[in-house]
């Protein structure tokens, strides 16, 4: 079967109108990055996220109002996958001093509840952690037990040479999820996966996905120039750039629209734009090889003459294998299930503004660039 | 035809390799059902035992209980061990990374802390979060800036402040080096298989622990400082006729026989030598205590034994058993050394102490313990003070044991178990004896794990329960043949024969890349998966390219031969550049990442190979083959 058979259309003659479509869709990504923000995950931000199974379906808004109860503001709740399963986000580090007061009467009700009467005294207390010294090291040792099994974190002190401290921890996932098994008595859940990340490895992360996405693009640019010429390195650059900014504009402009899908910047979405960079320039050497090949061939022709052939002949290859490859990201969408899919969301629309550039953009941009710079390209 | 021949035998060199790298991998597979055969009653016993517990929640006890199995049990751990590795995103587990909270330290060790010095150390830990300086060299340069010297408060009056600021870089060395020894003493008592503890820059530990399916097992892990305990070690005297009324239970003698018991504890010797003649079944039999925990010096002297370390399970059994707690006093405990000794079989025993349950002295009273060389003797050896309190209590204590031992037990396990030679009334002691300065290291950690507990802060913590995982590698797995089916199914409808060939050398990639996942013992993460999925589509792309161009050359009026030889030869300019940028942003992306992302990047790499390989190597093959054959090529 042959779809693109001696094709013969002069894309870069139409230039402009692309530069147009990607100028607008860049410029609308921007806007929307301003007005709306980059919608970080706990991986770049910091702070809580845990996925819950119940055994019933529960209803979202329902499981929403229960946590706001808790007061302790800012915690997102949104369906994981199926309708058993939750996932609840907070950005908070650690519990808010007025909730506190709430957990430490929680912590005397259970210490009440099994020793009543029992002399104590808190010994130390920061936003994290508090601790409450007992009057000998066996009743220690039982409550430790006692509030661990409550669903604290406890721990005997160490510093305490009469070995009838312990230390309760204090975290906001505990608290969340003490509070929901509750609340929730006849509908239990599990933890699918629980992830806490504190605001310096956040910081951390981000600066190393920054620097890995321009690390890649100077590589590029290098490894171009050294195997084509250095006007062809700056148009696939340029490409890469347009694809990154569209393809972040467009899932920034996506997020929260469509339904189920959860499309916020994690870790594995920046391993999406670095895949899409890799891909995005696979496919643009493809189309500059052929235009090398030509330039060889055909030296009376011009520039562009040269590029337009090769765009031409090479479209049903692009066509064919974006296709192939698109089947497979939309494999991912449907079955790889909802820890992939943001990852693979993003590579969805990076794919397709992949092919585009590479057919419509990148050599556009380098016969631009060319032109400006009135260089003979020869190989 | 011959060089054809050499090239084929290539490829079934390969696949046969990959088959035999997989093979644990399917074995496995294979034991993993097996296992799950195995328990499926238990599931409907929990549920009658305890109807409180939730389906979910039975379902990560069995995945817990069936990892246990595959990893202990010797005849399926071989297969486990061999296998690809999973990512903790696939079999659970938890990722972890901590970092030693230098600014606590440093206000622990400081000399009389005041406020300005409180105040110096509050403005550098506020400059921390935006600097990668380190606090001790933020809080040196600021002690200067005031003119104060870091003698006021560290180290002796003569040092200047160059020596007292590398002192202070050590001493955060040694909190993260007692942080990570602390942790693998309680990742090894909780069994993790395959944990991985390991330090990252300074001061950071990354901790992986695979396969923890229980949330509650891992906090256990984490939750606060070590626990440094001084228990006192029962004598033989008192030891070994408890250890014979426990064996004796066991044996279902019943308290009627407990006179001829009696007689046996008198001459436990003469019964060790009988009992020689006895078969080992048979001895099992008699003595299922002494069968498991074989006594150390069978003249008796000295209650220690050997636990071979799969049969640790059956002590704690045995010790459950309603007889037995009849017979053992509540105020004694079995505990293990740290460190198990092999025999010449490579089988693991643990060298099991009786001694007191409740501790005679805790870690807190350890002001500083140091590892030496004797002088005089050149013996490795571990001095140890302790503070007015301690010193007190440590002088009376050993006053009334001398020639006893004294375990040192940290989190439960006995790193040292040191005779005591005489009163200690200053609270200085030496402990001698250790094998090495290694040894004599190690116990100077644990004791000052005691003196100074590593401020440890979790930087990052992610968990993955079992049944995410679960979930995802089924998702995993049904994304990666549909996504074989469509794209095989495409390149077949669209290039025809030629397309099918594509098809077979997707298969080949598939194999290829799995096959050098194993071989390097790499690990598979969910990410890695979807980089295999997405590798079906990329790979295809060099085949793309040469059908495209055989098809162009056949245009030119080429016979088959010229063509199926210019495509390949004129394609692979195109090819080799184009995936050599997919490469290189992989291997960025590789360097970049951490666990998930870097086994996507991996599996993308990988693919790139592997792909090259069978479009280039194995379609060719298949098209010289044909042409050779004198058959009609078809490009679709």
């Amino acid at each position: 079967m042959r779809i693109f058979q001696n094709l013969n259309i002069d894309f870069l003659g139409k230039r402009t109108i692309f530069y147009f479509i990607s100028a607008t869709l860049i410029l609308l990504g921007f806007i929307n990055i301003l007005t709306r923000g980059l919608h970080l995950g706990i991986d770049f931000k910091g702070g809580t996220e845990i996925a819950l199974q119940f055994e019933k379906p529960v209803d979202i808004t329902q499981i929403r109002n229960d946590v706001n109860k808790l007061g302790l503001g800012g915690v997102e709740a949104k369906t994981f996958g199926s309708s058993n399963d939750i996932l609840l986000r907070t950005d908070l580090q650690e519990i808010p001093a007025n909730i506190i007061p709430k957990v430490k009467s929680k912590i005397e009700s259970i210490i009440s509840n099994t020793f009543p009467g029992l002399q104590r005294r808190i010994a130390d207390s920061t936003s994290t952690t508090i601790t409450i010294k007992f009057p000998d090291s066996r009743t220690a040792d039982i409550l430790n037990n006692k509030l661990f099994e409550a669903g604290f974190q406890t721990s005997k002190a160490i510093d305490d040479t009469a070995n009838a401290s312990v230390i309760v921890r204090l975290t906001i996932s505990d608290l969340l999820k003490e509070n929901l098994s509750a609340m929730y008595k006849s509908n239990p859940f599990i933890v699918l996966k629980e992830d806490k990340v504190g605001p310096k490895v956040g910081q951390e992360l981000k600066r190393d996905a920054v620097i890995a996405v321009m690390l890649s693009l100077v590589v590029i640019l290098i490894y171009i120039s050294f195997r084509f010429k250095f006007t062809f390195a700056i148009g696939a650059v340029a490409a890469l750039f347009h694809d990154v900014l569209i393809t972040l504009g467009l899932f920034t402009f996506l997020y929260g629209l469509i339904p189920g899908l959860n499309l916020e910047f994690s870790i594995t979405v920046v391993a999406a734009f670095l895949t899409l960079i890799g891909y995005s320039m696979n496919d643009t050497v493809v189309v500059f090889d052929r235009v090398r090949e030509h330039l060889k061939l055909h030296k009376t022709l011009s520039l562009e003459e040269n590029m337009n052939k090769a765009i031409n002949r090479t479209f049903s290859r692009t066509i064919i294998t974006g296709l192939a490859t698109l089947f497979s990201v939309i494999v991912l969408i449907i079955f790889g299930g909802e820890v992939l899919r943001g990852f693979a969301f993003a590579l969805f629309i990076g794919m397709i503004t992949g092919t585009y550039s590479s057919i419509f953009v990148a050599s556009a941009f380098v016969l631009e660039y060319a032109n400006r710079t009135h260089k003979k390209i020869e190989f | 035809m011959k060089e054809l021949r050499f090239r084929i035998i290539m490829i079934a060199g390969a696949i046969a390799l990959c088959l035999y790298l997989l093979y644990p991998t399917y074995k496995d597979y294979q034991n993993n059902k097996e296992v799950t055969a195995q328990l499926e009653g238990l599931q409907q016993s929990i549920k009658k035992s305890s109807p409180s517990l939730a389906n979910a929640q039975i379902k990560d006890i069995i995945a817990s209980k069936k990892d246990s199995i595959l990893t202990n049990n010797p005849d399926y751990r071989s297969a486990r061990e061999k296998r690809i590795k999973l990512g903790l995103d696939l079999q659970g587990g938890m990722y972890l990374v901590m970092e030693v909270n230098t600014a606590k330290l440093l206000e622990k060790l400081a000399r009389d802390p005041d406020d300005q010095f409180k105040q110096a150390l509050k403005s550098s830990e506020a400059e921390l979060k935006d600097s990668d300086e380190n606090v001790v060299s933020i809080l040196a340069r600021k002690m200067k800036q005031q003119n104060i010297r870091m003698s006021r408060y560290f180290g002796s009056i003569r040092e200047d402040d160059d020596a007292i600021t590398s002192k202070l870089l050590q001493q955060e060395s040694d909190a993260v080096t007692r942080a990570i020894e602390i942790i693998s003493n309680r990742v090894n008592q909780y069994g993790v298989s395959e944990p991985s503890i390991q330090k990252q820059g300074s001061r950071r530990i990354v901790i992986e622990l695979p396969g923890i399916a229980r949330e509650e097992e891992a906090k256990r892990l984490l939750q606060g400082s070590a626990l440094l305990e001084f228990k006192l070690v029962k004598d033989a005297d008192f030891a070994i006729p408890i250890m014979n009324q426990i064996d004796q239970a066991l044996a279902g003698k019943t308290e009627k026989d407990s006179a001829s018991a009696k007689k046996d504890d008198a001459s436990k010797t003469d019964t060790t030598k009988k009992d020689q003649k006895l078969t080992d079944e048979q001895f099992a039999k008699e003595h299922p205590f002494f069968a498991v925990a074989r006594l150390l010096d069978p003249q008796g002297r000295i209650a220690d034994a050997y636990v071979k370390e799969s049969d640790k399970s059956k002590i704690n059994a045995f010790l459950e058993n309603p007889e037995v707690k009849k017979v053992v006093p509540d105020n004694i405990e079995f505990i293990y050394d740290q460190r198990p000794e092999m025999d010449p079989d490579g089988e693991k025993y643990y060298r099991m102490y009786m001694v007191n349950k409740e501790a005679s002295l805790t870690g807190g009273v350890i002001v500083d313990a140091q590892s030496n060389i004797d002088p005089t003797t050149s013996a490795p050896i571990v001095n140890m003070q302790m503070n007015t309190e301690g010193s007190r209590d440590w002088a009376q204590i050993t006053g009334s044991n001398i020639n006893k031992r004294c375990a040192i037990v940290l989190d439960g396990v006995v790193y040292s178990a040191p005779n005591i030679i005489g009163k200690i009334p200053s609270g200085n002691s030496q402990i001698t004896g250790s094998a090495n300065l290694d040894e004599a290291k190690l116990l100077e950690i644990v004791l000052k794990a005691g003196a100074l507990p590593a401020p440890i802060e979790i930087l990052e913590q992610r968990t993955v329960g079992p049944s995410l995982g679960q979930d995802s590698i089924s998702q995993g797995f049904n994304s990666a043949w549909i996504s074989y089916l469509l794209v095989a199914l495409f390149m077949a409808f669209y290039y025809k024969k030629a397309g099918t060939f594509a098809d077979l050398a997707l298969v080949l990639t598939i194999l290829l890349s799995l096959g050098v996942l194993a071989a390097f013992q790499a690990t598979l993460t969910l990410p890695g998966i979807a980089g295999i999925v997405l590798t079906m589509g990329m790979a295809v792309d060099a085949n793309v390219l040469i059908f495209e161009r055989i098809r162009e050359e056949l245009a030119t009026g080429k016979t088959p031969k010229a063509a199926v030889d210019a495509g390949f030869k004129i394609s692979f300019s195109a090819i080799f550049d184009s995936n050599i940028t997919t490469l290189l942003t992989g291997i960025i992306l590789y360097q970049f990442g951490s666990g998930p992302v870097q086994g996507f990047a991996l599996t993308l790499i990988i693919g790139i190979v592997t792909s090259l390989f069978s479009q280039l190597i194995l379609v060719r093959i298949i098209f010289d083959f044909i042409l050779a054959k004198g058959y009609k090529i078809n490009v679709g």
